[in-house]
């Protein structure tokens, strides 16, 4: 397969997942930030930081902006100068889309090029004016459909390999970076309570004040990650405890866990570049995801008590960084100097 | 009844009509249509276009955000040709190609067509597209114009004459394939009737001619052939694209290939692998940055040091634009006798050489009859047309001709020929301008000449022109079988 359309494949995945990703956060926060227990920044400011772009939109919006939920909203879902908006990623998806015509199927061009178009039309304006939900929902639901299409229409083979792979990527870093913005968010609440110091301490409860928001927290995040209903069949309804942090990490039955995605991604690019074949490129990349595989198998509920979990995502989060640059450069052909030498690739 | 009262131009020949009588050798295949009534038809026309659209057969329009694309204009009505005609036109098409062909290994060797004075030395060697760094070098298999595409008009007397030569990118074959998908859909049983040659195997012998002539000592059944497009944003991806998929064969950009010693590579997510042969869109101005334009940002550095190396087959062959140009044409027909021996089977449109005195004095006299061209430039640009044009226009040509004789030629304009074509407007069937281009591939075997063709139709009432920009259209085009 062409290195390119690796590569375009790949940031489709990703983007595809980035933007379902991003429009499930902003609608659960929104319902979170209405219940009202939360002050305005409490809510909105760990939305602005999982996106990565923290130091921007501060220079753009100065710190109150952080304060600001229409602002953060419009940030992070219509604003076309931001690299990160809903718009953005949607426009990167269908720019991939468009350079890999002849490998997608004519049903996932149609999806993706109408929820561009959609975006950019009067009818996404009265929406987000009126409907903010439905605005929402349209988008995830186009995201979904995106992913249901590409498996019941595409040749299970090497590209769709790559879309999936880009998917689970990026999928292990957005559940990683709202699981630490939250629990740093839950540190916060209560900063004098002894009980809430530490990080492990944060999840063996604290001042009953607290309990309250504390579990809406909880629960907001599993609504982000869509795991409110399989975090319940699992715990029944069971929400202290770091449970939700270690379904989140750790539940290798639940798709968007990081040992889950994880594992899945590993099992994507050993379909790409098997390990017995040596003498094929990607070998730095199937090394390192094998590593993190590994260790993510490798932790357990203690360690999470013990390392802290914000030690353990940031690990997780360097690890999928360094393995998106190894795939960059070993298969998807970035700064590649031209030579015919397989060894050198 | 839809062909009923259809009347052709005065003075000029009807495809489909002789008079207002269907021409006898067509009635078969007309009289599915003739029977059609016009709401029928209309409904045929509508459920076309809509074809059209869904299958994604469009042309991209630049600098448009939306991503919108639009499709060619299609015409139900078909333009026939009857198997007499079309086996002449496929004798003449296979000569022209061949004499092109070693016209262009005579230029770029020995020279023996400037020294023996069948076409005058300087008017070759001033060619925009004659590229005398290219001299001596012999590409893979002795192929140059792997695929060319011929326009030709029909005059008055129902006499094919060739308008022009493409050797270097013709373009618009995808559009032949589709119309005929279309055709079958909407008109099969005027489609059976007519007994009508199949097109649809264009891909698989373009695949074949193509590995025919992967570099000496390759297995041409294990040639890896790539389809090189400059991109998504040219107004012919769709068709580089659809070609790709037809033939199996991996689409690329430049960036994906890449020189190494003399071989070229593609890179892919299995290391590089070698490239045999590579069926180009990209015009040569912009394929190798060492070569032609620094420029350019869609080339590949040092592919043309593996094709004067014979590592990597180029179709078409670089160079081939001296052969396709406008003061080159009035002379292929001495050029045929010349190299074959054989006396051309093709008329062409008689010409005036702005570089000879005798008819640059004739051409400034006669502008108001005569179109005059520009022998660089293409798509109608630089162009007058003498019966349409002003005073003012034809005294701005005269100047520019009397500076710079070499640049222009000029031809009387011909009575084009008609044929039936659906005025949407008029809901009502009217004659209108056609032209076509065959299209030949050449591999080691020699030349194959596909059976149909691109029919352009203008579908403005008057008008000659067929361009797709300026408001052109297309036909499906039906060879009969014997």
């Amino acid at each position: 397969m062409i290195s390119r359309v690796a590569d375009h494949c790949f940031w489709f995945g990703r983007y595809v997942e980035r933007t379902e990703s991003t429009a499930r956060v902003l609608a659960v926060t929104r319902a979170l930030a209405l219940d009202g227990e939360l002050t305005p920044r409490q809510a909105w400011a760990p939305v602005v930081i999982v996106s990565g772009q923290d130091a921007e939109f501060q220079a753009e919006h100065g710190e109150e902006g952080l304060g600001d939920g229409e602002l953060v909203q419009r940030y992070l879902a219509r604003d076309m100068d931001s690299t990160v908006s809903i718009v953005r990623s949607v426009a990167a998806a269908r720019e991939n889309a468009r350079s890999i015509r002849e490998v997608i199927a004519q049903e996932v061009w149609e999806v993706i090029n109408e929820l561009h178009l959609w975006l950019r039309s009067s009818a996404a304006d009265g929406d987000w004016a009126n409907h903010r939900h439905g605005f929402y929902r349209r988008v995830r639901n186009s995201s979904q459909l995106l992913l249901g299409l590409l498996r019941s229409t595409m040749l299970h083979d090497t590209p769709l390999d790559f879309i999936w792979l880009g998917m689970l990527l990026e999928r292990t870093g957005q559940t990683a970076r709202l699981l630490d913005v939250h629990h740093h968010a839950l540190t916060q609440l209560a900063p004098a309570s002894p009980a809430l110091q530490t990080q492990s301490q944060s999840m063996t409860g604290s001042a009953p004040t607290h309990r309250v928001v504390e579990t809406a927290l909880w629960l907001s995040l599993l609504r982000a990650c869509s795991g409110f209903e399989p975090f319940m069949k699992r715990y029944q309804g069971r929400v202290a405890d770091g449970a939700v942090a270690a379904f989140l990490i750790l539940e290798s039955r639940f798709p968007r866990s990081i040992r889950y995605c994880v594992r899945s991604a590993y099992d994507r690019l050993c379909a790409i570049r098997p390990p017995a074949d040596a003498h094929l490129p990607g070998g730095r990349s199937l090394e390192a995801l094998h590593a993190l595989d590994a260790w993510v198998d490798a932790v357990t509920p203690q360690d999470l008590t013990t390392r802290g979990i914000h030690a353990v995502l940031t690990h997780v989060v360097d690890e999928v960084s360094s393995v998106c640059d190894k795939i960059g450069s070993e298969l998807l052909g970035y700064g590649r100097a031209p030579t015919a030498d397989p060894v050198n690739q | 009844m839809l062909l009923d009262g259809y009347q052709p131009l005065d003075g000029t020949y009807d495809e489909l009509f002789s008079g207002v009588e269907p021409r006898p050798e067509f009635s078969r295949a007309l009289e599915p249509l003739a029977r059609s009534a016009i709401d029928e038809h209309a409904r045929a026309q509508a459920l076309a276009e809509i074809a059209l659209l869904n299958q994604g057969v469009t042309f991209s329009v630049y600098s448009d955000q939306r991503g919108a694309e639009k499709i060619f204009p299609f015409c139900l009505i078909p333009r026939i040709i009857s198997a007499d005609d079309w086996e002449r036109l496929e004798r003449g098409l296979e000569q022209r190609v061949r004499a092109l062909g070693l016209f262009l290994d005579d230029l770029y060797d020995g020279q023996r067509v400037l020294a023996e004075s069948v076409i005058p030395r300087e008017l070759v060697l001033a060619a925009k597209h004659y590229l005398p760094t290219l001299r001596g070098v012999r590409p893979p298999a002795g192929v140059r114009i792997h695929i060319a595409g011929i326009d030709l008009v029909r005059d008055p007397a129902g006499t094919f004459r060739v308008l022009e030569d493409n050797l270097r990118t013709p373009s618009g074959v995808s559009y032949v394939l589709e119309n005929r998908v279309v055709s079958k859909r909407v008109i099969p049983r005027a489609l059976d009737a007519a007994r009508v040659h199949r097109v649809d195997l264009y891909p698989a012998r373009l695949g074949e001619a193509l590995r025919s002539v992967a570099p000496d000592g390759v297995d041409p059944e294990s040639a890896t052939v790539v389809v090189l497009t400059p991109g998504p944003y040219n107004s012919a991806y769709f068709e580089h694209s659809f070609l790709a998929r037809q033939m199996g064969l991996e689409l690329v950009l430049a960036a994906d290939l890449f020189v190494d010693g003399d071989c070229c590579y593609v890179a892919t997510t299995r290391g590089p692998r070698r490239v045999d042969v590579i069926y180009r869109r990209t015009d040569e101005a912009f394929l190798d940055p060492d070569e032609f334009r620094p420029d350019s940002l869609i080339g590949v550095r040092g592919l043309m040091r593996a094709w004067r190396a014979g590592r990597v087959t180029l179709a078409n062959a670089p160079g081939n634009g001296v052969a396709d140009d406008k003061a080159v044409y009035p002379f292929v027909p001495d050029l045929i006798r010349f190299y074959l021996s054989e006396e051309p089977l093709l008329e062409q449109v008689p010409t005036y050489v702005c570089a000879r005195a005798d008819d640059c004095a004739y051409v400034v006299e006669h502008l108001g009859e005569l179109v005059v061209k520009a022998v660089d430039e293409a798509g109608g640009y630089g162009m007058l047309m003498g019966p349409q044009s002003t005073a003012a226009e034809q005294g701005e040509f005269r100047t520019r001709i009397l500076a710079e004789p070499r640049r222009y030629i000029a031809q009387p304009r011909v009575e084009i020929s008609t044929c039936p074509t659906w005025d949407a407007d008029e809901r009502a069937v009217r004659p209108r301008r056609i032209d076509l281009r065959p299209y030949i591939l050449t591999g080691r075997d020699g030349p194959w000449v596909l059976p149909g063709g691109l029919t352009r139709v203008a579908l403005a009432p008057g008008s000659y022109v067929v361009n797709s920009s300026q408001g052109g259209g297309s036909k499906d085009t039906w060879v009969l079988k014997r």
